[in-house]
This record gives C-alpha cells, sequence and structure tokens, in this order.
C-alpha cells in the first residue's frame, strides 16, 4: 500500500528537515558524480600501457668529471663492462627514461617532396643501440631491429634509421606500411632518418602530454657530453644487487665520477602519475566519506522523526497498520525526498561539471555519473532507512491509548 | 553568563553523547577534508618573496621566429642574458641557470658528490634577500673578470667541512679549485619562485658559482633547454650563440618610473635586435612579471588542487547542511526546557546565545579533531606518495584557521536552529507535557 | 498591582478567528490570592499567559506595577517576568537535566546575581520549603510533590511581587495537593501577590478571591463565600450575544 498523499501532506506539515535532507542530497549528488567521473578518468590514464616489463628495467647516470675525457670512447667501456655483469640480461644507453617525466622529443617532417612535406607529431626520442628493444622488452610487430654493425656513436646528428612506435606510424602514414617510410629530423631534406621497424607499444616520458604514445628509437650510442643515462634489464628485484657491483666496476674502470640515480621504471611510473593518483585517492577519501555521512545523516533524520511521531505510529498500528506498512511509510517518505533531491543534485552536477570543464581543463561529464550516483543513493536510502524503521515497526499499539 | 551557557552547552552535548559524536564527526571530516585540501593549496599558492614580490621581475623575450612559438617564453636566452647585463637600470640584477657538478675536498677519504649548483651573478644574493651566515658573495668585479669563487649552503658546510667558517678554504668542482668567499644560511624557497621551469617544488641549490665562468668552465645546463629553431649545436660555444632558451633573468626595480624606464629600454634593445635580424615576430615583445604574476604565469599551483579545493568546500558545506539537520531536531526536541526559561525571564537574545555557544563548541571539537584528520590524512598522503615535504606540511596558519573555519561554520549552521528555537512561543510548551 | 483593561486577544489562521478573551477587564491588588476557575477552552491559559507577559495581546490596556506592559520589547518583558513573577506550573516543568539547586538558580542566572548570592538565594528558597537537604538531587528521584515544591522554591527565589500558578495541583494526589496549597497561603501572608488557575473547587474556595472566565470574559466573585449564591456579574453589558449571556449563568461548582 503506497499512502503518497498522506506522506506528502506530512513533508508539507515539516518544511524544515525534508528541505535540509534535500539540499544535502542535492549537493552529495553533485560532488559525488563529478568526484567519481574525475577518478575514473584518471584511474584510465594510469591504466596505459607503456609497452615495457616495468618491473624488469631500471636506469642510472654515470656523470664524469674528469676532464679531458673522451665520453664517446668511455661510454662503449663502460656499456661492455655493463653487458659482462651476471645477472644483466640486455642493456643501452638512453638518452632518456620512458615514465621519467624528463627527455628528449621533437617533431619531424614527412613527405615525398619538399612542396608536399608535412609536419609528423610530436615524439619522444629514443637514442639508443641494437640492444634498446631488448632492454625495453617492447614488442617488434614490422620491420626489424638495428644490427650491430649501424650504431653510431657519439653526436646525435649522426642517426639514420629508426624504429617507430605504432601510434606514431598511424598517425603519420595511416594505413601505409611504416616500414621503409623516410622521416626528417628538422626541415625536409635535413638528416634523413629511414624507418626499419615498428613496435607495438611505446610510450614517452612525459604522461600528461598528449603525443605520450608517440615514441621513436634512433640508432645512436650517445657520448657528447659527460653526463650519460644507462637503461638496465634483469630478473625482477635484482637492482639492489646490481647497483654495488655495477658502481663499483665503473669505479674500477675510472674513478673520477659519480653514478647516481638507479631509479625502477615501476618507481619512475609512480613518481610520475603521482599527482593522478594523489587526486584519485582524495576524491576517493571524499566520496566515500560523504557517502557516509549523507547515509548517516538520514538514519539520524528517520530515528528523529520515529521518536517524534511515537504516538502516530502506534495510533496507526492500533488502526490496524502492520508492521510493514509502518516501514514503507517511511521508506516511501524518503524517497521522495531522495529521487526529489537525485534529479535536481543530478542537474547541479551537470552544471558543475560543465563549470569544471570550461575553467579547468577537465574532460565534460558524462551522463552516466550522475545517473549511477542516484540509483546507489536509493540503494544507501534504503539501507539507512529501514534499519531504524524496523524499530519504529515494533511501537507498541498500546502507546496510543496513554496520554504521555 | 558564558560560562554558564559553556556549562549548559557541556551537559546538553553529553546528554546525547551519539548525536553529538554524530554532530562532531560530520564537521570534523568536512573540516579535515578541507584543511586537507586547502594545505596543499596554500602551500603551493605561498609567495615565498613576501614583501619584496613586488620588487622583482621576471624577465622574458619574445625572441622565437616566425612560424615557431606562439606564446612567450618563460626563459631567454644566453645572448639576450648577456646583453641585458649591460643595462644599469635595475638596482639589482642577475642571469642565471641551473647546472651541477662533482664536489672533492682536499680529503681523499671524502667520496665525490654530484651537487646541484646555481650559475649567477654576485647580485643574486641580494635580489633574493638570502642571508650570510659567514663571509659575502663574490665582488662585482668577478663580474666581468670571471674568477674561481663559490658560495655554499649552511648544510653543505656542514657535511663538507663540519660546519666550521669554510670562507677562504679550497673546494674541488669538476676537479677545479674554487675558493669559498661565502657560506648562506639555510635557503630553500617553496615554491622555487626564481627557477620554476624545473621543479617548482624541488629544492634550492646548495651551490653558486659566477656566470662570468659559464664560457670558459662550460657549465651544463641542468634544467630545461628550449629551442624553437633548429641548430646544429656542437661545441659549448655553438650553445652560447645559439637561439635556446635555457636562462633565466631577475631584475630588481623599487619604483613606477624604473619600471617604465627599464620597460623602454627593453623595447629600444628588442628594435635593435631586430636590426641584426632577431625578434623575427612582429609582435615581439618583453614582459615583465613581478613574483605573483610570475606563479601564476607558470601555473605553479595545479588545476588539480583547485578544483580539489573548491569540491571540498562543497563537502563541507554539506556536512554543514548535515549538521544544521541535527542540530534542528536536537533543539526542537528541548523547546519545553526552553520554555521555562523563556517564563523563568530569560530572553528571547539569551536563549539564542545559550544555543549559539552550544554549537560553538560542537565547532570547536569539530575542528579540534578535524585538524587530527587533516594532520592524519596529510602524513599518510606525504608518506604513500612521497610528497615534498613543503606540500603535506600542516601550515602554522591551519592551527588557527581549522578550528576557527569549523567553529565560524558551525555558527553559521546554528544559526536557523537557534533562531527557531528562540523565537518559538514558551507558553505553547509549558502546558503540562 | 496588576490591572488589565478591555484586552482582547484573537488568534487568526487561514480559515477561523478565534476570540481567546475579549474585552478582559480584571484588577488585582497588592498582596491577594485570586483564584482563576473556568472551563476548558474558555480562555484561562491564555489570561495567565498574557499575565505573565508569555503572549501578546490583541487589543487593550495591560499595567503591572504601574507599568505599561503593551508593546515592551523582549528583552524588557523577560527582564520583568525575572524580577516581578514567578511561575508554577501543573507539570512542575523541572529541568531534568539539571539538579534541585541548579534549577532553582536558573532565574538567578537570566537576573546577573553573582555566585555567592545566587547560593544564598537558593539556599534560602529551597528551605522554605523543605527540599534544603536534597539540593543536590535531580528532579526525576523525587515524588510530585516535592517537584511541585521545588517549582514554587524555583519562583520564589528571584523574590517576585507575585506568583502565576497554573493548575499547581492538577498532577499531584489529594494529601500532596494540601501541602503545596498550604505552602502557597504562607507565601502570600507574606505578601506575594497570587495568581491561580485551577479546576478544583475546594481549591478555588480557599483563595480570597475567585474569578469565573467564560469564553473570554471574566464573571469576579469577590469574597465568594458559600456553594449556591448566586455570583456577582462585573463584566456583562457589552456581551454581544444571547448564548454567552447564558453561559455565564451558569455557576461553577
Amino acid at each position: 500500500m503506497l499512502q503518497i498523499k498522506p506522506i506528502i501532506s506530512t513533508l508539507r506539515h515539516n518544511k524544515s528537515g525534508p528541505l535540509l535532507l534535500l539540499l544535502q542530497i542535492i549537493l552529495s549528488v553533485a560532488i559525488v558524480a563529478n568526484a567519481s567521473f574525475i577518478i575514473n578518468e584518471r584511474v584510465q590514464l594510469m591504466s596505459r600501457e607503456s609497452g615495457l616489463v616495468e618491473d624488469e628495467v631500471f636506469d642510472f647516470t654515470v656523470y664524469n668529471f674528469e676532464e679531458g675525457v673522451d665520453y664517446t670512447a668511455q661510454n662503449s667501456r663502460d656499456m661492455d663492462i655493463i653487458r659482462g655483469l651476471a645477472g644483466v640480461k640486455a642493456s643501452t644507453t638512453s638518452s632518456m627514461t620512458p615514465l621519467s617525466g624528463g627527455g628528449w622529443s621533437s617533431t619531424f617532417t614527412y613527405g615525398q617532396s619538399e612542396e608536399t612535406a608535412k609536419d609528423a607529431p610530436q615524439a619522444a626520442i629514443y637514442y639508443g643501440d641494437e640492444q634498446m628493444v631488448e632492454t625495453l622488452g617492447v614488442e617488434m610487430i614490422a620491420g626489424r631491429n638495428f644490427y650491430q654493425s649501424e650504431i653510431e656513436s657519439g653526436h646525435p646528428n649522426t642517426a639514420n634509421l629508426a624504429i617507430v612506435s605504432q601510434a606514431f606510424a598511424t598517425v603519420t602514414w595511416g594505413d601505409e606500411p611504416a616500414v621503409g617510410q623516410t622521416i626528417y629530423a628538422g626541415g625536409y631534406g635535413e638528416q634523413a632518418l629511414k624507418v626499419i621497424g615498428v613496435v607495438k607499444t611505446l610510450q614517452g616520458a612525459w604522461v600528461n602530454s598528449s603525443h605520450l604514445d608517440n615514441a621513436i628509437i634512433l640508432n645512436v650510442e650517445l657520448g657528447l657530453t659527460s653526463f650519460n643515462r644507462f637503461l638496465v634489464r634483469a630478473e625482477p628485484g635484482l637492482m639492489t644487487e646490481l647497483k654495488p657491483q655495477i658502481i663499483a666496476a665503473l669505479h674500477k674502470e675510472n674513478k673520477n665520477r659519480v653514478i647516481d640515480g638507479f631509479t625502477m621504471i615501476t618507481e619512475h611510473r609512480k613518481r610520475v602519475y603521482r599527482d593522478h593518483e594523489l587526486m584519485a585517492t582524495v576524491l576517493s577519501m571524499m566520496v566515500i566519506l560523504l557517502l557516509l555521512i549523507t547515509s548517516l545523516g538520514l538514519a539520524g533524520m528517520v530515528m528523529f522523526n520515529i521518536e517524534r511521531r511515537t504516538k502516530q505510529i502506534g495510533t496507526r498500528r492500533a488502526l490496524g497498520a502492520k508492521k510493514r506498512d509502518i516501514v514503507s511509510f517511511f521508506l516511501v517518505e524518503n524517497y521522495i525526498i531522495c529521487l526529489t533531491g537525485g534529479v535536481i543534485g543530478a542537474l547541479v552536477a551537470v552544471q558543475l561539471g560543465r563549470q569544471l570543464m570550461s575553467v579547468y581543463s577537465l574532460p565534460q561529464l558524462e551522463l552516466i555519473y550522475p545517473i549511477a550516483t542516484v540509483v546507489g543513493l536509493v540503494v544507501l536510502t534504503t539501507v539507512a532507512v529501514i534499519l531504524p524503521a524496523r524499530k519504529a515497526a515494533k511501537i507498541s499499539p498500546a502507546i496510543a491509548t496513554r496520554s504521555v | 553568563m558564558f560560562f554558564y551557557y559553556l556549562d549548559l552547552a557541556w551537559r546538553s552535548i553529553k546528554k546525547t553523547p551519539l548525536l553529538s559524536l554524530l554532530m562532531v564527526l560530520a564537521i570534523s571530516i568536512g573540516i579535515g577534508i578541507t584543511i586537507t585540501s586547502l594545505n596543499i593549496y596554500q602551500m603551493a599558492n605561498i609567495n615565498p618573496a613576501g614583501e619584496r614580490s613586488s620588487q622583482l621581475y621576471e624577465v622574458r623575450l619574445m625572441s622565437q621566429g616566425l612560424d615557431s612559438w606562439d606564446e612567450i617564453n618563460p626563459q631567454i636566452t644566453y645572448q639576450d642574458s648577456f646583453n641585458l647585463r649591460k643595462s644599469s637600470i635595475a638596482t639589482r640584477q642577475s642571469p642565471m641557470f641551473r647546472t651541477g657538478m662533482a664536489v672533492q675536498t682536499d680529503d681523499d677519504n671524502f667520496v665525490p658528490i654530484l651537487e646541484g649548483a646555481r650559475v649567477a651573478d654576485s647580485d643574486f644574493f641580494g635580489l633574493f634577500s638570502v642571508e650570510f651566515l659567514y663571509g659575502n658573495s663574490w665582488g662585482k668585479q668577478v663580474d666581468i673578470d670571471p674568477a674561481y669563487q663559490v658560495v655554499i649552503r649552511e648544510d653543505l658546510n656542514k657535511e663538507v667541512f663540519g660546519g666550521e667558517n669554510s670562507v677562504g678554504r679550497t673546494i674541488y668542482l669538476n676537479q677545479k679549485p674554487y675558493q669559498i668567499v661565502g657560506v648562506i644560511k639555510y635557503w630553500n624557497p617553496s615554491p622555487k619562485y626564481y627557477d620554476v621551469n624545473n621543479g617548482a617544488f624541488n629544492d634550492a641549490e646548495r651551490m653558486f658559482v659566477p656566470f662570468s665562468l659559464a664560457p670558459i668552465e662550460e657549465f651544463e645546463s641542468w634544467g630545461n633547454n628550449q629551442s624553437w629553431k633548429r641548430e646544429d649545436i656542437v661545441t659549448y660555444a655553438d650553445r652560447l650563440a645559439s637561439e635556446t632558451h635555457w636562462n633565466q633573468y631577475w631584475v630588481e626595480l623599487n619604483t613606477p618610473e624604473q619600471v617604465k624606464e627599464y620597460r623602454l629600454w627593453l623595447s629600444n634593445y628588442i628594435e635593435q635586435q631586430k636590426l641584426i635580424g632577431r625578434f623575427e615576430m612582429p609582435e615581439a615583445k618583453a614582459d615583465l612579471s613581478d613574483v605573483a604574476t610570475w606563479l601564476k604565469v607558470n601555473n605553479v599551483v595545479p588545476e588539480d588542487n583547485k578544483v580539489l579545493v573548491g569540491l571540498s568546500v562543497l563537502f563541507l558545506i554539506v556536512c554543514l547542511v548535515n549538521m544544521l539537520g541535527l542540530l534542528l531536531a536536537k533543539f526542537l526536541k528541548r523547546a519545553p526546557e526552553v520554555g521555562v526559561r523563556r517564563a523563568i525571564g530569560a530572553s528571547r537574545a539569551q536563549i539564542f546565545a545559550q544555543h549559539m555557544v552550544e554549537v560553538g563548541v560542537i565547532g570547536f571539537f569539530g575542528g579540534v579533531i578535524g585538524l587530527l584528520w587533516a594532520w592524519g590524512s596529510l602524513s599518510i598522503l606525504s608518506a604513500h606518495f612521497k610528497l615534498e615535504e613543503a606540500l603535506t606540511q600542516l601550515g602554522m596558519s591551519m592551527w588557527v584557521l581549522a578550528p576557527g573555519v569549523a567553529i565560524a561554520s558551525a555558527l553559521i549552521a546554528g544559526l536557523y536552529p537557534a533562531w527557531r528555537i528562540c523565537s518559538t512561543n514558551p507558553s505553547v510548551h509549558l502546558k503540562s507535557q | 498591582m496588576l490591572s488589565m483593561k478591555s484586552i482582547s486577544k484573537v488568534f487568526k489562521t487561514d480559515l477561523v478567528e478565534t476570540h481567546a478573551l475579549r474585552d478582559f477587564n480584571l484588577e488585582v491588588k497588592e498582596g491577594e490570592f485570586v483564584a482563576v476557575t473556568g472551563p476548558s477552552g474558555s480562555g484561562k491559559t491564555t489570561f495567565l499567559n498574557i499575565a505573565g507577559l508569555l503572549e501578546g495581546f490583541t487589543h487593550g490596556d495591560y499595567f503591572l506595577d504601574g507599568v505599561n506592559i503593551s508593546n515592551l520589547s523582549d528583552n524588557k518583558s523577560a527582564a520583568i517576568r525575572n524580577e516581578k513573577i514567578g511561575f508554577i506550573f501543573q507539570g512542575f516543568n523541572l529541568i531534568p537535566d539539571l539538579n534541585l539547586a541548579e534549577n532553582v538558580e536558573v532565574p538567578l542566572r537570566y537576573r546577573g546575581f553573582n555566585a555567592a548570592e545566587r547560593k544564598r538565594r537558593v539556599q534560602h528558597a529551597l528551605e522554605q520549603v523543605g527540599l534544603a537537604a536534597r539540593m543536590k538531587h535531580l528532579p526525576s528521584q523525587l515524588s510530585g510533590g516535592q517537584q511541585q515544591r521545588v517549582a514554587i522554591a524555583r519562583a520564589l527565589a528571584g523574590e517576585p511581587r507575585f506568583l502565576l500558578a497554573d493548575e499547581p495541583t492538577g498532577n499531584l494526589d489529594s494529601m500532596m495537593a494540601r501541602q503545596v496549597m498550604e505552602l502557597l497561603e504562607e507565601i502570600n501572608k507574606a505578601g506575594t501577590t497570587i495568581i491561580m488557575v485551577t479546576h478544583d473547587p475546594e481549591l478555588a474556595r480557599r483563595a480570597q478571591r475567585n474569578i469565573q472566565i467564560v469564553d473570554g470574559q471574566v464573571c469576579d466573585f469577590t469574597m465568594y463565600q458559600g456553594g449556591a449564591e448566586k455570583p456577582h456579574l462585573v463584566s456583562d453589558t457589552e456581551s454581544p450575544s444571547d448564548g454567552q449571556q447564558a453561559q455565564t449563568e451558569q455557576v461553577a461548582g
């Protein structure tokens, strides 16, 4: 038996309580819908594949401060030493570390002639040798890797071969096969780079960039400055063991350098996504607490109403209302408030989402979020109401006959 | 009377412990969330230059060519740095960039450390009001005639020399001997406003070397190098002559006239550079931003922070509405007692005051517990996310702000219930219940 | 002492206008003990509320102790209630969370007395009603009669000029009712003016003067002596309808 009419008249007589509950629900829906939307967006960002075997790869840097060192020759010697260590599966010098937040990137040009040349999108540039693909653990899906004999040493402008990520190939050439194409570093015709291979996924260093999936590996073992970076692949957990070995071996070769910065890619990932994870965590905290507070408020309100209406409930029971009717009275009353608040709240949520989108660089709120929130709210209302209302149903009809 | 109300409030809170707990919980969670996000926001939003903020200006120059960058870049080229130093309008000025060097001492057992350093002119310390513990900056002459002199920070001095007055002693930077001329007190502005391009919340450098040494010692850039033009840069000289942006430039201008004069000088400079083929863009211009503007221009406060603060304020409002409902219920239940008090001679104002005190007490507890929440959540966040300490330290102002905001917002939430209870007609509740 | 002239009180709702008091006139002299009777709904409580400054009125003039009460600010009327009037209710209306001493102390707090003066007066008032020994007890630990005596002590503590009692014995058995009544008579003898609303003709008879309120108007039985005599009608002429005339003829008791 749904007794909507008397319920509405009850609500109209005691405006302030229900009105406050309504306001609370409106705000909760608006906040929860937007917060969970942002949380989901961040979780999706964080779950993107980097293409790497992240738990096997780490990087470190070598700073040669001795004057008169031939950096190119020094790097080659260091490379051999590192590769000779037991436990090292593969290793390469690298201009940058994936997901580290810092590195090299550039735009390239491509096309059939100078007149029809186009700019390829921004891409991260990994300068490294024939072990780069194996070190990162990226999957070759077309063409081939560099041969050892093809690796140049020293300056970046000696590069002439490229392995590109699938994402970069698709944006640049569409359905055409990438292998065999030529891109130019700089203007058309300057420093031709021949594409010889495509890897399935390889991300750059900047996770907030829209070009994250565009990456290019070029065939140069860098050796230009005193500062050099190595990537090493080893079994998970082996970094702690290898670190002192690497430092000792390289210091044995030449004492005048600082060897530092050993970091797993998993750590880089954690750091580079930190702000997103932080945002998602704080917002999740907020959503949970908000739901808690709203349901406690709801339950508190129902308890208060029961206390106030004890006599009324007793009278109803005396007049033949079943326990079920009492519970459903409270349920329907709160469903009315909750649904009204939910609908208005959803509208406010959409509006708030629009504001956030226009003021900040947040994407547009998807409608499913306010809808899901309202559905969740109905479930929450049911639980928060049924528990105290069942207590109310136990009120004895005899209460009605007592005067105090 | 206040203490009487306080006593009554305490009795009332004790009488309905569950309801009181619910209210305190609601407001404390609201305050906890708000203070957490506000703290992160405020710490990121601090203007570390203080009162100097409006006298220090970062110089930017639109030196890029046609069809390259659309906007004015936060850094400038070395050649522009070199030329700007020739102006004598500013009270103080310094070009700068970040580098790093291996540090060694005479002690053979000292394991070399790699240490970030700032390359700047002698004015740097005066510009940013850096205080010296021992010695002083290198002389002005060194800015013109390079000398191997260095200023180090207190804590580095402690690590290398055990904290004694090391002025006059020698350290080796990349194996070159440098004479220590000054030791500065601990100085680590957050955000690191003098160079926000390379991590606005990273630590400040602990070594400072003369800018004039750069061409000789070929200090590498440890910061962002931004190029709009493809240039073959092989040698250090190539880099110095290139169009790469990698220097920051700060000037101190104390009066509006000085600012005007300096702006004029800059636009003349741009005109002059146009004659030799640089500054190709027709709208090429110079820009001066004081510290506050500079932090804003560089979006030092992440947008996420602002969204969080906004949402947490809404959250607090929900908590208050929640509390308002509970208060209303609680107060109205007490109407008979209030009727007696009114009959006995309490005025409306006194009843109102009594209830506002009660709300204030609840707010105070909420604020204190909220502060604990905030402290806890900041500690957890900083431990879990390895946040910079600068961001998660509970700011001094928060210790006052949290209970303050809690009490104020509780009082606002209490206004309506207290008004309702004090304006009900007492006679209604006096007839035998 | 108390003078009401042509007081009327109208309650308005959307649908009906109810005249709780109409052209109500009453003079009470200093030191009188007045009992007010009347059928329920006749306006007894409204009269008491207006007399006690708990409610305003629509028309007429009300002087209390020479002060014109019409249009007093809330603060002023609260102060008058506090200083000049003591209330005693049928339901005692002690504040359940406060012990006896604290209950008695409430009006003194609002008067702004210092702690020593409050203590002295509380002690004195509770001694007057014979409950000084139990001042730390909570109201719930007392019998109904004891509670009412505490309520009287609370009313006396501020040393009011007159007491307003609304069915003070209504919730008590006859033994206790007598005790309370004797206490009130003692207080009256000591000089406090008392106006008491009651249902109980036995009690009413013990007052110096009886007033009957019927349909918002006063029938005054000055020095009412016996049960059978016809009352002397004070207020009469302007009664609007015959029906009401007829009602006022009915003698209470």
